[in-house]
């Protein structure tokens, strides 16, 4: 186990550095005239200053080395337009707990709701009118072919007109986190739904749920024993990337409720041309999903045994 | 119910709705089980074995419904059973299964041991570290080397064969009064079949068994079956001990099957085969099910359904051939040596 993980990091090594290369190169191919706020009106000698101050008329090559040894000693620079000299670091990690507080209720309110309503359709599916599975088909459907922004102003519009909740998050009232929260998990939640319903149906016409009744086994423990394990499994493996996920925020979310999260931070950092907040981004975004994969896999190794992360001696 | 007979079906009728429509399955089936006997019920696919066997444990699939009949078991008609409560009370603690493929029938994630386990919690009432030993004594009991070990081991660590004992050992840790194998070996490879069957003969005499075995391969009917019970088209057509219905078949179906039997070709041949279809259930059937496949078909097979005609005490079959009537008829060449194998002693 251990040498397959250590195996997988160095391949994520080898995975970062191609992102970051393209990246880096990418960035130098930009229009010069994104750096200044108003390029009509600087002279050339004060382009070159500030170019020069930015290290960008050194070579490529001399650029990357200088921004990997940088990263090396784990410096991401400083970001030098979206708040001047101020350390990328310090900009996000004063993000980041924002974003990563509403994600994880989120997230588990999404996986609440998503596995109730997904038990519940499984099991509606077996009843003569099939109500569970009729409304929660008709969620799903609704929350999938609704663009989530057209919901989500609907949510914030009838949260804040007929429930009278606070129409903007403000960090030091609980209420206010409630819109947001709600609006983050329900697109997720009914995409859980979907899939657990989907499993446990697969898993309730299986062949050992059969012999499970045929040895007197009481439906109820079949399902929760045999048919729900089972069902949880697949999707164990995406578990721990939408927890990291969380860290990353949600670009529209965050903005309707004027949320100081990360949500917007890429997207700001790219129109103004900040390169090194670009770079620290772009470089902690692909470090959360490689680390997201590689825990899903190792979660699943650990739940089914079926999986064995080692290969085993004159195995297949 | 008399003495000796444990399960007894009675004009056992049971219908499907599919698509809209009424499939007649089980068509007014009588048969009695023998308390310790153990009893093959063959047939092709569809004929309905499985549906006939599957409703004494209530395990119809949801579109079927019992419509007529009864089941008696200890006094007890299962044919009222309504509730889950009810049925649980049958379910593995009388009446046990073995199923047919052994890769799909245990649960991949869960160890074998903890599947033995559930039945022994459920049926030998114990507890604890005294149930854990009892699951262990029934993998022992089916013959798996290192029991102690492989109780912790999950279905994919286990061939199909050492599977399919895991399912015995499930079944028979339930200690249940019958057992029903159902197609057992079908899914096995030949050298492994013939262990499972032994396997399952050697418990069923040691714990007093009764087995019912529904299979459409005649090889393992005999091997193992003291009786054999012919279904064709949701009907049986003749029942009695395996050496009557063997070597002195009265049915046409039977004929028809026995002779379709590879052991009994001869080489460079072809083999036999029964021209036409099953009757479309669908449809009410008319006279005897198999009188459009039947050379000997007399025109009473087409109008009117054939009784059963006592061939002896313990042997019948439903064929208008039978009737004092009827024309005398030779059946097949396969058929007549097999009577003169059989000494003549059963005809």
């Amino acid at each position: 186990m251990a040498k397959y993980i250590l195996k997988r990091v160095l391949r994520a090594f080898i995975t970062l550095f191609f992102i970051i290369t393209i990246l880096f190169i990418l960035l130098q191919h930009m229009p010069i005239e994104g750096y200044f706020e108003n390029f009509d009106k600087v002279s050339p000698a004060e382009i070159q200053v500030k170019l020069t101050s930015l290290g960008l008329t050194d070579p490529l090559p001399k650029q990357l080395a200088r921004f990997y040894k940088d990263l090396f000693h784990g410096d991401l620079g400083t970001s030098n337009i979206y708040r001047m000299g101020v350390d990328n670091l310090t900009i996000i990690a004063e993000k980041v707990p924002v974003s990563m507080r509403i994600g994880l209720i989120s997230l588990a309110l999404s996986l609440l709701m998503g596995f109730a309503l997904g038990i519940w359709m499984a099991y509606s599916t077996r009843t003569t009118f099939k109500i569970g599975e009729r409304l929660g088909t008709l969620l799903i459907v609704i929350v999938q072919a609704i663009p989530s922004a057209v919901y989500y102003i609907l949510i914030q519009f009838m949260g804040s007109q007929y429930l009278k909740m606070p129409m903007l998050f403000k960090e030091d009232n609980p209420i206010s986190y409630i819109l947001p929260i709600f609006s983050l998990s329900i697109g997720s939640a009914a995409y859980y739904a979907m899939w657990l319903r989907r499993y446990m149906v697969d898993e309730a016409n299986r062949d050992y749920v059969k012999l499970a009744r045929a040895k007197g086994v009481a439906d109820s423990t079949i399902s929760r024993r045999h048919v729900f394990r089972n069902a949880v499994i697949p999707m164990v493996q995406y578990i721990p990337g939408s927890i990291l996920g969380t860290l990353v925020g949600s670009l529209y979310v965050e903005s309707l409720y004027s949320i100081p999260g990360m949500g917007g931070l890429l997207v700001t950092a790219i129109k103004r041309h900040d390169n090194t907040l670009i770079r620290a981004l772009v470089v902690i975004f692909a470090v959360i999903s490689i680390l997201g994969l590689l825990f899903g896999d190792i979660l699943m190794a650990i739940v089914d045994p079926r999986i064995s992360l080692v290969k085993k001696e004159g195995s297949r | 119910m008399k003495e000796n007979v444990i399960l007894s079906f009675e004009d056992l009728d049971i219908r499907f709705s599919l698509r809209g429509q009424v499939l007649n399955a089980i068509r007014g089936v009588s048969l009695d089980v023998y308390r310790g006997e153990s009893l093959a019920i063959v047939g092709e696919s569809g004929s309905g074995k499985s549906v006939f066997t599957k409703s004494a444990i209530g395990l119809l699939d949801a579109n079927g419904t019992i419509a007529g009949g009864h089941i008696w078991y200890n006094d007890k008609d299962l044919v009222t059973f309504r509730t889950e409560k009810e049925w649980l009370t049958i379910r593995g603690k009388e009446i046990a299964m073995v199923m047919q493929d052994p890769m799909t029938s245990l649960n991949p994630l869960i160890p074998v041991g903890d599947q033995i386990l559930e039945a022994v919690v459920l049926h030998q009432g114990l507890r604890g570290a005294a149930a854990k030993r009892a699951a262990v004594e029934a993998l022992r009991a089916v013959g798996i080397q290192e029991p102690e070990r492989r109780y912790k081991q999950y279905p994919h660590e286990f061939s199909g064969g050492m599977r399919q004992r895991v399912v015995i050992a499930i079944a028979i840790a339930c200690r249940p009064k019958i057992l029903i194998c159902d197609e057992p070996t079908t899914a096995l490879d030949v050298t492994i079949q013939a262990q499972i069957l032994d396997l399952i003969k050697e418990l069923q005499q040691k714990l007093e068994l009764t087995t019912i075995y529904i299979t459409h391969d005649l090889g393992v009917v005999a091997n193992v079956a003291d009786r054999i019970a012919v279904m064709y088209a949701g009907d049986f057509v003749e029942v009695g001990r395996c050496e009557e219905v063997f070597y002195d078949p009265r049915h046409p179906y039977t004929w028809a099957l026995l002779s379709s039997l590879p052991q009994l070709g001869v080489k460079g041949e072809n083999l036999y085969s029964i021209r036409g279809t099953p009757p479309n259930l669908f449809y009410a059937v008319k006279g005897d099910a198999f009188a459009p496949r039947n050379p000997w078909a007399l025109k009473i097979d087409y109008l009117k359904r054939p009784p059963y005609f006592q061939v002896s005490e313990t042997h019948k079959a439903r064929t208008w051939l039978l009737d004092p009537r009827a024309p005398k008829v030779d059946p097949p060449e396969h058929i007549r040596q097999l009577r003169e194998k059989g000494g003549g002693r059963y005809a």
